[in-house]
């Protein structure tokens, strides 16, 4: 079998994961309205929480993505009720401030644990299929983020979804019903923080842990939400999957710098292609 | 009398939503007319679209003899075409007069600023802001003023620069009295010393009766009616009962 | 406002004296840094805070001028002069482009693809190697590339005079800047892009002349650090160094170029000159950024110069 093979199913792994990260930021983008610069520290957190279980001897994912859950939700309320509600308005805070929260978590991060990489086991392989091996993480990253995915489609639909929606589609008639649009929103921070800390809790087997390692998967996951808007969760799900191959193959072929050099530049592309961007993100209104 | 502004069956959809279908109106050399809607009829639309803001997706405007359907806004404005808007967003870091003057220096065809000093910029302003009634509050910051100042000083804007025609998206709605009268009076000495032709957008049919020489109602989307202003409040008397710009 | 002038005045002074004070070379260093360090974050005071333009990859100008200083001498053997020139003229190119290209956008958008564009430098940067002309050896990388001054050891007082005059031009070039009949617009494009188009304002030009002119300040202290560390690394191109122009510009006051000149050297020198780590020091500045952000939006500055503008009003124009 082709080492081919074996790239394009643990691209089909991660990009699965960084569908459930997208799908949190996509969350922010509608209900807060908010671009959030600091989702990738919260990737980078749910690693080395699973970094830290895995040196403590536990090595159960589900452990390390309950815990990593819990943390980032924890300072994802925090963050979004103390600092990201009150200065919602001003783009230039909410852009440095949650920027300046990524940083303020890698450094801190580089300071507890060194600004060389890290890795945990990845376990012994699940099975082999024709020499492609179907490694545990990969298995239960996918399985863990459809899950989590088709969790949170099915709440957006059903009755305790609609505040969500009316808040993102119809703010004043949301906040007129006795909706506590507030609480909601900070409450979808830190939902949606804990989905990329459980993303990055999943994906830590997989790669090498350090500060900075959220950069690629807060890229990528603007890109999905740019390209594909924030309503459709299966749009989501399928660029993530699709990026995460693309970049798998190219850190394959190439080197592993090049892929976030690649999402980068293919950011910046769709970023002069689409200048509107996101309506719901743009808090001045033209009309 | 030749048409100094004219747009020819302006179509323009949001999404699903189609706003303006096939709107055709003109404007004369030293006329003031009426455009008359209620609420959610595409006033504000059209104001956009004839002002540049948005492009329409179907039509065409003739602006002094030539086509200007995709000039951008500020191009409008430095061929003399400029407006107002219902909802001022003021400059918050800027005096009343700095934010006159940001329209002097960019928005006089031309000369762009060069070769004129900042006294004489600084004069006309001055003598902008003494006709609609600024002078006063010249050094304040634009953020500080009430609504009644921020729509004078929209107006401001919109006349600094000499223009031709100005749109005027409700600017009389929701003013006190005092307010309205200096404004309204204002419109009118610039029409008749200056010969500014006027769109004034409202959905107050009285207004609109007294200040325009003729007028044009919309509604859906769709010209439904033309003519004397005065006719107005007749024609359509099921408008005057939601009177709520007073 | 003369007493602002009279403290600025102060302090200049102060600097100028305090070598002959008898600072030992560490602090010389720290100040000699510093002084660099705050008028590039006044550059992106020109860009982010007169204009308004959430520029988060402003270390993109800053990098290009030491690299290509680096490269230009130590490559292509130049004069350090003409490097200087060229890199001057890169800088101001890059600015012009990323001008461009943003444009168009918005807020939170022109944040992102500043950021993308700087990180894209960054990492191509870092993936570069360069073989040394004479040597075997190779340059590039974290590492950097050393720049070839014309000068063996730098004495650390010429240094010292040479980055404060270097300081005190640009501050003042770009306080006039700020000041002038083109800063102005630039706020107000800052204030209200829609107002702004419509009293006749080109946005785009206007925007890009704005990344134009921070590109060339930042150019200019690009160049300046080159020839003080006589080294280019990837920590010139960081993100690092990009949030730390905004961050010093939201603490000091956005807009008003000396107050982020000021914070950047007096947080500077306190951090560094206590000897405080370099992650440890990006983590503070973080918290403290966040702090402002959220309980004083305007910054210090800022702060003072609405209670100016408010003493101003009164006495400018009588209120009816």
């Amino acid at each position: 079998m082709h080492p081919f093979a074996q790239v394009i199913l643990d691209g089909l792994f991660t990009g699965s994961t960084y569908a459930l990260m997208a799908a949190g930021l996509a969350l922010i983008l509608g209900v807060v309205k908010v671009v959030n610069l600091s989702h990738g520290a919260f990737f980078s957190l749910g690693a080395y929480v699973a970094y830290v279980l895995s040196g403590k001897g536990v090595s159960n994912p589900a452990a390390a993505v309950l815990l990593a859950c819990v943390i980032a939700f924890a300072f994802g309320v925090f963050l979004g009720k103390s600092f990201i509600n009150p200065v919602r308005s001003h783009p230039f805070s909410v852009a440095v401030g949650s920027l300046g929260f990524a940083i303020l978590f890698e450094q801190a991060a580089q300071m507890l644990w060194g600004p060389h990489p890290v890795s945990i086991g990845s376990g012994p392989p699940w099975g082999e299929l024709s020499g492609v091996v179907v490694r545990r993480w990969g298995a239960v990253s996918l399985l863990a983020s459809a899950g989590i995915l088709g969790g949170l489609a099915l709440f957006l639909s059903s009755r305790w979804g609609l505040p969500l929606k009316l808040i993102s589609e119809e703010e004043e008639i949301a906040g007129s019903v006795g909706i506590d649009v507030e609480k909601i929103r900070y409450l979808t921070f830190g939902f949606a923080s804990a989905t990329a800390a459980a993303a990055g809790a999943l994906l830590a087997p997989a790669t090498s842990i350090t500060p900075t390692m959220g950069r690629v998967p807060l890229i990528l996951s603007l890109i999905v939400v740019i390209a594909s808007g924030m309503e459709n969760v299966l749009a989501i799900f399928l660029l993530a999957v699709g990026l995460g191959l693309l970049s798998n193959i190219g850190a394959y072929l190439l080197a592993p710098q090049w892929s976030y050099v690649s999402l980068l530049t293919v950011i910046s592309l769709l970023l002069l292609l689409r200048p509107g961007g996101l309506s719901a993100a743009d808090p001045g209104r033209d009309y | 009398m030749s048409d100094l502004l004219r747009a020819e069956g302006i179509e323009k959809a949001f999404g699903a939503t189609r706003v303006l279908r096939g709107v055709s109106l003109s404007v004369g050399t030293a006329e003031v007319v009426g455009l008359f809607g209620p609420n959610g009829a595409g006033k504000t639309v059209m104001a956009n679209v004839l002002s540049g803001l948005i492009f329409p997706d179907r039509g065409r405007i003739l602006y002094d003899g030539k086509e200007i359907t995709r000039l951008p806004m500020d191009a409008r404005f430095r061929a003399g075409l400029t407006r107002t808007f219902q909802i001022p967003s003021p400059y918050p870091a800027l005096t009343v007069m700095e934010s006159v003057l940001v329209a002097r220096l960019c928005g006089d065809p031309g000369r762009g600023g060069k070769g004129r000093s900042l006294r004489e910029d600084g004069e006309e302003v001055e003598s902008v802001l003494r006709r609609t009634g600024l002078f006063a509050q010249r050094f304040w910051p634009a953020a500080k003023l009430s609504q009644g100042c921020l729509r004078r000083l929209e107006f401001a804007r919109a006349i600094s620069c000499r223009p031709k025609l100005v749109l005027l998206d409700e600017v009389f709605s929701a003013l006190s009295a005092k307010d309205e009268a200096e404004l309204a009076g204002l419109m009118r000495s610039l029409h008749e010393d200056d010969g500014i032709s006027f769109l004034l957008i409202s959905h107050n049919p009285l207004l609109l009766a007294e200040m325009c020489d003729r007028a044009v109602a919309i509604e859906g989307g769709r010209v439904v009616w033309g003519g004397e202003p005065a006719d107005l409040p007749a024609v359509l008397p099921a408008a005057t009962g939601d009177d709520t710009g007073q | 406002m003369r007493n602002t002038t009279g403290a600025l005045a102060l302090g200049a002074g102060m600097l100028l004296l305090l070598p002959l004070a008898g600072l030992d070379p560490f602090l010389l260093d720290v100040l000699t840094s510093g002084f660099l360090l705050a008028s590039y974050v006044g550059s992106w005071d020109i860009v982010g805070g007169v204009a308004g333009q959430i520029s988060l990859g402003h270390a993109l100008f800053f990098g290009a001028a030491t690299y290509s200083c680096a490269l230009l001498t130590s490559l292509a053997g130049w004069p350090f002069a003409a490097a200087g020139g060229a890199a001057l003229l890169l800088s101001t190119g890059a600015a012009a482009v990323v001008g461009t290209m943003s444009a168009r956008l918005k807020g939170p958008f022109i944040a992102l693809l500043t950021l993308a564009l700087g990180e894209l430098a960054h990492e191509v940067m870092i993936g570069q190697t360069f073989f040394s002309p004479r040597g075997a050896y190779s340059w590039g990388g974290e590492g950097g590339v050393p720049v070839a001054l014309p000068w063996d050891a730098p004495s650390p007082w010429a240094a010292y005079y040479g980055a404060l005059l270097f300081l005190f031009v640009s501050a003042w070039g770009m306080r006039r800047i700020a000041l002038s009949r083109e800063g102005l617009v630039w706020t107000a494009i800052s204030g209200s892009e829609l107002t702004a188009r419509a009293s006749g304002v080109d946005v785009a030009r206007h925007k890009r002349r704005a990344f134009v002119a921070a590109g060339l300040f930042a150019g200019a202290a690009g160049v300046g650090f080159a020839a003080y560390v006589g080294r280019a690394t990837t920590t010139d191109l960081s993100l690092e160094l990009s949030f730390q122009a905004a961050t010093f510009a939201a603490i000091g006051g956005r807009g008003t170029v000396v107050g982020p000149v000021l914070a950047a050297l007096i947080l500077h020198t306190v951090f560094r000159g206590a000897g405080v780590s370099p992650a440890a020091r990006v983590l503070l500045y973080a918290l403290a950024l966040l702090l402002v952000l959220r309980f004083f939006p305007a910054g210090v500055a800022g702060a003072l110069r609405q209670r100016i503008r408010a003493r101003k009003m009164i006495s400018g124009g009588a209120i009816r």
